[in-house]
C-alpha cells in the first residue's frame, strides 16, 4: 500500500500534475507520523501510511493557494475537504486527492496520556462510529490490501450516544461538569489551529478591540470562547475530531460539537461533509423547516 | 515541630553546607504532608481520569501522585500566573491613583516538581529575579517550598542530559524524593527543606545508600535522547532550513504554554485593572504591531525565534540554553514536531 502510495506520488510530480503532495512521514520517534510536503520524485520515499496518520491535513491547503497539490486523504478528512469546497475556500480542480482506504486510525492522546506508545492502543473513539472506510471523494483511491477494510463493529451502535447522556443531565449539572472542563482550557488555541474548518484569516478570538474572550482571570473568558468557536463549527463541523485530540487538557471538545451536530441532523436532515454537491447548512433555506424551536 | 523558617522567612533559602539524607516510609512523608496541611497550601500532581496528571492545590493528600507519569502542564504556572492582574488604577479625591496588585501571603509546598521543572525555575529566575525583580513572581518563588521527584522512568521524548540536566538533578530543589521500594530516599539541600523534613525519618542504611547511587545512574542511561546544540546559530538565521522545519507548525499555543522556561506575555487591559497573560511566538499574532506589521508574519520566522531564543539568544546573555529537556513540547505537540531533531540537526555555518 505504501509503495503504492509513493509510486503514484512520483508520478504526479513526474507528470507535473501537481506541484506537491501533501503526505505524512515518520516522527522522530520513529512511530508516529508527521505531516510532510514531497516537492520532488526523490523526496516521495518519505510518504507512509499506516494507523499513526492520524492528523487532517487539509488545513496546509491554506499555505499553497491557487496551485496545483496532491494530498493524502482519509475517508473524514476528505468529508473535510467536502466542506471547503462547498465554502469556496477550496478549488476542487486544484487538488489531486489520493484517497486512502482506512482501517481506523489510533488513539494517539490516549497512548499520551497514558504514557504508552500507542502501539498498544486501539482506534481513535471518532473511527469507532464512522460510517465508511472509503473516501466519498477521490481522484485515485489506494487500497487496502490487508484483511477486508472494516472501520469498527461498533459501527452501528448508537454514535450519540455521549450526546444523549449529556442532554440527559439537568441544567445546573451541564453548567457546572462544563464549567469544571474549560476551568482547565489554556487558551492555546490548539482546537482552532488544528481545525480544518478554522480558516477565518483573523480569527475573532485574536482581535484587541475590543477583546471578546478575555484572557483575564476567571473562566467567562474561556467558556466564550469554547462555546463561540463549536457555534461557529454548527453544520460544518464533520467529527474528524481533531480538537479533541489536538487539546492538551482534555477538554471533551467531541461531545459540544456532536450536540450541535445531533441537533441538525434531527432538525433539518443535513449532515456535513456527506454530500459532495451540498450547499452549506446556513446557506439553505426551505418553506418547510421547523421552526418550532424558536422561541 | 516549629516551622519558624518557613513562616517567617522572606528571603531566598540558603543551601546547605552539606546535603542531608534521610529515608521516610510511605505513610510517614503522607502523614508529614498532612500535618502541613494546616499551615500550608499543598499543591502537588494529581491524576484525573481520561485527561491526565495535572498540578492542582490538594485538598486531601491522598490525591497526590507520585508516579511514573509527567503533569502535562508544568508547575510554572504557581510561579508565573497564566493571567494576572499587575495593578489597577481609579480615582480618589479628584485624583487617578495606581495601586499595585495584593500579593498572595499564603506559603506553600509545591510537591512533584521534576528536576527539569525545577531547573526551569532557575532559568527563569535569570529573567524576574535578577536586574529586573518582578515583585509577583520573586513572592510566588519565596513563598513557596519545592519538594522534588527525581524521575523513575524518563519519557521517550525526554532529553534532559542534553541540556547539562538529569533525571535526578538537584538544581532549584528544597528537597528531592527518591521513590525507592516501601518508601522515599530523601535528599534536602536547603535551610527550607531542612526545616520541613530533617524531623522525621531515619539515616539511610548502606544498602538503601546503594540503591540510591545506582538509582542516580541507571536514571540518566535511560534517557534515549542525546544530542549537541550548534555554538552559534546565527549564520544559519537566513537558511531555508527554517522554511523546510516549520512547515507542520500549526501555529497553536501548545508549546509554548507547556514549556517550563517560555515566558513571553502580553499585556492586557481590563477595566481599570492591568492583566499579564501568556503569550507564545507560535501564534500568528505574537508580534503583531499597531500599524498592521508583523516582523514575523509567517511560522518559519516564529518558529525560528521560538528556536533562537532558546538555544542562541538566551544561551548568548545567560550562558545557558532556556531549554530543560522536559519534552513536553514533542509529546503534546498536536503534530509531534521534535525540536530536538530540529536542533541537533541544524546545519552548521551559512549556506542552505
Amino acid at each position: 500500500m505504501i509503495e503504492e502510495l509513493r509510486n503514484k506520488a512520483r508520478e504526479l510530480l513526474k507528470t507535473k500534475q501537481v506541484e506537491a503532495v501533501i503526505g505524512y512521514q515518520r516522527a522522530s520517534d520513529g512511530l508516529s507520523a508527521i505531516p510532510c510536503v514531497i516537492r520532488s520524485e526523490e523526496e516521495a520515499g518519505r510518504l507512509i501510511w499506516d494507523a499513526a496518520c492520524v492528523y487532517n491535513l487539509c488545513g496546509y491547503l491554506k499555505d499553497f493557494r491557487a496551485k496545483k497539490l496532491g494530498i493524502v486523504a482519509k475517508a473524514c478528512d476528505v468529508r473535510a475537504m467536502i466542506v471547503l469546497i462547498s465554502e469556496n475556500q477550496l478549488n476542487r480542480d486544484d487538488v489531486f486527492i489520493i484517497g486512502m482506504e482506512c482501517c481506523g486510525v489510533v488513539d494517539e492522546k490516549r497512548a499520551r496520556v497514558s504514557g504508552r506508545d500507542g502501539s498498544d492502543i486501539s482506534s481513535a473513539d471518532k473511527c469507532k462510529s464512522c460510517a465508511s472506510c472509503v473516501p466519498l471523494a477521490y481522484d485515485c483511491l489506494i487500497k487496502e490490501k490487508r484483511e477486508k477494510a472494516k472501520v469498527s463493529e461498533d459501527a452501528d451502535k448508537d454514535k450519540y450516544e455521549p450526546v444523549r447522556k449529556l442532554e440527559a443531565k439537568s441544567l445546573s449539572e451541564k453548567s457546572k461538569s462544563w464549567k469544571d472542563e474549560f476551568k482547565r482550557c489554556i487558551r492555546c488555541y490548539a482546537c482552532r489551529q488544528v481545525c480544518p474548518m478554522c480558516y477565518c484569516p483573523r480569527c475573532v478570538a485574536d482581535q484587541f478591540m475590543p477583546v471578546w474572550f478575555s484572557k483575564a482571570g476567571g473562566i467567562e473568558g474561556n467558556f466564550s470562547w469554547n462555546v463561540a468557536r463549536a457555534m461557529h463549527l454548527a453544520g460544518r463541523c464533520i467529527d474528524c475530531g481533531e480538537c479533541e485530540r489536538a487539546c492538551p487538557v482534555g477538554i471533551p471538545l467531541r461531545d459540544i460539537n456532536r450536540k450541535i451536530e445531533k441537533d441538525i441532523k434531527e432538525l433539518f436532515g443535513y449532515e456535513a461533509g456527506m454530500k459532495t454537491d451540498a450547499k452549506p447548512f446556513l446557506a439553505c433555506f426551505d418553506k418547510n423547516d421547523p421552526e418550532d424551536f424558536i422561541k | 515541630m516549629t516551622l519558624r523558617i518557613l513562616l517567617n522567612r522572606v528571603k531566598t533559602d540558603t543551601l546547605l553546607k552539606k546535603n542531608m539524607t534521610k529515608f521516610i516510609k510511605k505513610e510517614d512523608l503522607y502523614k508529614l504532608l498532612n500535618s502541613f496541611l494546616k499551615d500550608f497550601e499543598i499543591i502537588g500532581p494529581k491524576q484525573i481520569a481520561n485527561k491526565g496528571i495535572f498540578y492542582e492545590p490538594l485538598e486531601s493528600i491522598e490525591d497526590l501522585y507520585l508516579g511514573e507519569l509527567f503533569a502535562i502542564e508544568p508547575a510554572k504556572k504557581f510561579f508565573l500566573e497564566s493571567s494576572e492582574c499587575l495593578f489597577h488604577s481609579g480615582f480618589l479625591d479628584g485624583k487617578a491613583t495606581v495601586q499595585d496588585a495584593p500579593l498572595p501571603d499564603k506559603r506553600r509546598i509545591i510537591i512533584g516538581l521534576r528536576p527539569c521543572e525545577a531547573k526551569g525555575l532557575i532559568l527563569l529566575d535569570k529573567v524576574f529575579d535578577s536586574e529586573y525583580k518582578d515583585r509577583s513572581y520573586i513572592n510566588n518563588r519565596e513563598k513557596s517550598v519545592i519538594v522534588g521527584l527525581a524521575c523513575a522512568k524518563p519519557d521517550k521524548s525526554c532529553f534532559c542530559t542534553s541540556m547539562d540536566g538529569s533525571p535526578t538533578g538537584s538544581r532549584g530543589m528544597d528537597v528531592l524524593l527518591f521513590a525507592v521500594e516501601d518508601g522515599f530516599i530523601v535528599e534536602i539541600y536547603s535551610d527550607k527543606g531542612k526545616e520541613a523534613f530533617s524531623s522525621l525519618g531515619k539515616e539511610p542504611d548502606e544498602h538503601q545508600n546503594k540503591t540510591l547511587s545506582a538509582y542516580k545512574q541507571k536514571r540518566s542511561e535511560l534517557i534515549g535522547k542525546n544530542f549537541k546544540v550548534p555554538g552559534d546559530l546565527s549564520p544559519i538565521f537566513e537558511s531555508d532550513y527554517w522554511d523546510k522545519v516549520s512547515f507542520p507548525c500549526l501555529s497553536c499555543g501548545v508549546c509554548t504554554y507547556l514549556c517550563p522556561t517560555c515566558h513571553c506575555f502580553e499585556l492586557v487591559d481590563e477595566g481599570r485593572k492591568m492583566y499579564r497573560c501568556n503569550d507564545g511566538c507560535a501564534f500568528s499574532n505574537f508580534t503583531l504591531e499597531a500599524s498592521g506589521w508583523n516582523p514575523r508574519p509567517t511560522k518559519k520566522e516564529r518558529y525560528r525565534q521560538r528556536v533562537f531564543h532558546k538555544f542562541d539568544y538566551f544561551k548568548k546573555i545567560f550562558g545557558e540554553n532556556l531549554c530543560v529537556g522536559c519534552g513536553r513540547c514533542i509529546r503534546h505537540c498536536p503534530v509531534k514536531m521534535d525540536i530536538s531533531e530540529i536542533v541537533s540537526n541544524a546545519p552548521s555555518g551559512a549556506g542552505k
